[in-house]
């Protein structure tokens, strides 16, 4: 059988009501202004003394070798049979590689950091092959043969989000399991080299999969303070993640991305490309890059235009707020990815015990059968969709505020963070309108 | 604490659009409606392909659940359809006029597309 040449998973969802996109537009205006209206004046999140200490049992456990050990242990099994049906499974859309690779893992590390902190980097099949390599030749844990250059920051991982995102949304054949296969190869070869060039440093910040969950994982309530397991609302969680030069371009390709994913979908765009001669290849990257650039430009000058102190200098202002957006992110996310994540990621586990298509059971899940509910039930769906864009524009502003009220001098705090207050409105606004209209 | 000031506002536009959407809960088809042919009527649509020109080209469609949708295809080759529902259906056509029922029996959007070339000829909106 030939596969559908337009990514996993069959019917889409249905755009949201056009009153419930007006209600969460409606209210993400609200919010902002509010916000800034009544929130507090001087900033509250501080990474040195935020987050109450986790009970002594639960630190000893989380941070106990026996925990890191057995995650790094599963999570390579995992891999090793994935990469199994990778190698010599079928070529169809029913070999469980691609299921887990664009699902299981591209959507379910958000779930997965939201609820258990930096889960990628716990389990990262790169990682535990690097830090073996690293033990065998007898370097020291974590140290390359450079120190990584500050310079270039998240910006391999900006690059690395951006391929797999065009392998996933615009590549014509991103279901067949060769050219998939290839590109995890090559995802796994650059980071074994640049680890072993650059140490695990470089693993944090070039690993596509690590940044985007230790981003998300920020939105968790799990901390650490020097060294101590802390328990931290997720908005002064947020504030402790460290900007470096790149963020802005993650942040970018991340929501541009999930934002083209709609559009891509939409009856209009859909006409003109089909009406052009030549495939759709080339408008749908461009189309890609300017989603992905728009959000990261759009970022870059709202946060710009502002006064200063003499302490930050202006360019390093979109970095510094970046992570403000990443709540609007996981919002949009939800929306665009639940029922995709729920009921295509159930059909993945059901393929999973079949790694090779002949029948096997080796999970003994083979004939559980799909929970359709969520797609039965599109009232509640969209209800649900409008209440995490919204949930996220909240956080975000939140954030965005107690940023502002931090960096930026006394007299154009409130001026200052009108330009990406309106950005923000601008991003869930849009999101909601693609929900609508796609 | 301030921040709780901040989710009154958002509590009641939530709440308002709730109870805004609540009506068209109703409209919810339950799970297993076989009714909504009974009331609705068929819906006809014409797809022709000459060589390797399709219309129509991605229109959108509105079905029911359960609705049928008698697809009239006037082809100059043979070929085949395929309908993204969950899961995947196939329409084989012959060179000529055929015609072919189909149904979708779970909300949402479901492509019908041709395959080589790659052309998504109609987007059905089933609700």
């Amino acid at each position: 059988m030939r596969i559908s040449a337009h990514g996993l998973g069959g019917a889409k969802d249905l755009p949201i009501p056009s009153e419930l996109a007006i209600a969460g537009a409606v209210a993400a205006l609200v919010i902002s202004f509010t916000v800034l209206a009544i929130a507090w004046r001087e900033p509250r999140y501080d990474v040195a003394t935020s987050g109450r200490p986790a009970p002594m049992w639960l630190d000893r456990l989380v941070s106990s070798r026996a925990l890191a050990v057995t995650a790094r242990v599963l999570g390579m099994a995992f891999f090793l049979y994935v990469a199994a049906a990778a190698v010599l499974g079928k070529d169809s859309a029913v070999n469980p590689f691609l299921g887990t690779f664009y699902v299981l893992l591209w959507v379910g590390l958000v779930p997965a950091s939201l609820l258990l902190g930096p889960f990628f980097k716990a389990v990262s099949p790169a990682r535990t092959i690097s830090m073996l390599f690293a033990r065998v030749s007898g370097v020291p844990e974590g140290e390359g043969l450079r120190a990584y250059p500050e310079r270039l920051g998240y910006w391999p991982a900006a690059l690395g989000l951006f391929t797999f995102v065009w392998l996933e949304l615009v590549y014509p054949n991103a279901t067949d399991v060769g050219p998939v296969r290839l590109w995890c190869a090559a995802y796994l070869g650059i980071m074994l080299i640049g680890s072993a060039v650059w140490g695990t440093t470089f693993l944090a910040r070039a690993d596509p999969f690590e940044v985007y969950s230790s981003l998300v994982a920020k939105l968790s309530i799990w901390g650490r303070r020097d060294g101590r397991l802390v328990l931290r609302s997720p908005l002064a969680n947020l504030d402790t993640f460290v900007a470096r030069p790149g963020l802005v371009a993650v942040v970018g390709v991340l929501f541009g991305s999930t934002a083209f994913d709609s559009f891509r979908e939409s009856t209009p765009w859909l006409k003109l490309v089909q009406s052009m001669s030549g495939s759709r290849v080339l408008p749908d990257t461009l189309a890609l890059i300017g989603f992905s650039a728009g959000v990261a430009i759009v970022l870059t000058i709202a946060t710009m235009a502002t006064g200063v102190t003499s302490g930050t200098p202006r360019r390093a202002l979109p970095d510094l707020f970046a992570h403000s957006v990443v709540p609007i992110i996981v919002g949009y996310i939800v929306a665009h990815y639940l029922t995709y994540f729920v009921e295509y990621g159930q059909r993945t586990l059901l393929d999973l015990s079949d790694p090779f298509t002949r029948g096997d059971d080796y999970l003994g899940t083979a004939d559980l059968q799909i929970n359709y509910w969520l797609s039965n039930h599109p009232t509640f769906l969209a209800v649900t969709k409008v209440v995490a864009v919204a949930l996220g524009h909240v956080v975000g502003v939140v954030a965005a505020h107690d940023r502002a009220i931090r960096l930026l001098p006394r007299r154009h705090q409130l001026t200052g963070q009108l330009p990406l207050l309106v950005a923000m409105v601008g991003f869930t606004v849009g999101g909601l309108y693609l929900l609508f209209a796609a | 604490m301030r921040l709780s000031a901040v989710a009154v506002p958002l509590v009641l536009v939530l709440a308002a659009s709730l109870t805004a959407c609540g009506g068209s809960d109703d409209a919810d088809p339950p799970a297993s409606s076989q009714g909504a042919t009974a009331d609705g009527d068929d819906v006809a649509i014409t797809v022709t392909r000459e060589g390797d020109a399709f219309t129509p080209n991605g229109e959108r469609v509105e079905l029911a659940v359960d609705q049928t949708l008698v697809l009239t295809i006037d082809a100059d080759e043979a070929g085949e359809l395929h309908v993204h529902s969950t899961p995947e259906q196939e329409i084989e056509y012959d060179a000529g006029t055929s015609e072919h029922e189909l149904t979708i029996d779970r909300p949402g959007v479901v492509e019908v597309e041709s395959h080589e070339p790659d052309i998504v000829l109609l987007q059905l909106e089933v609700r």
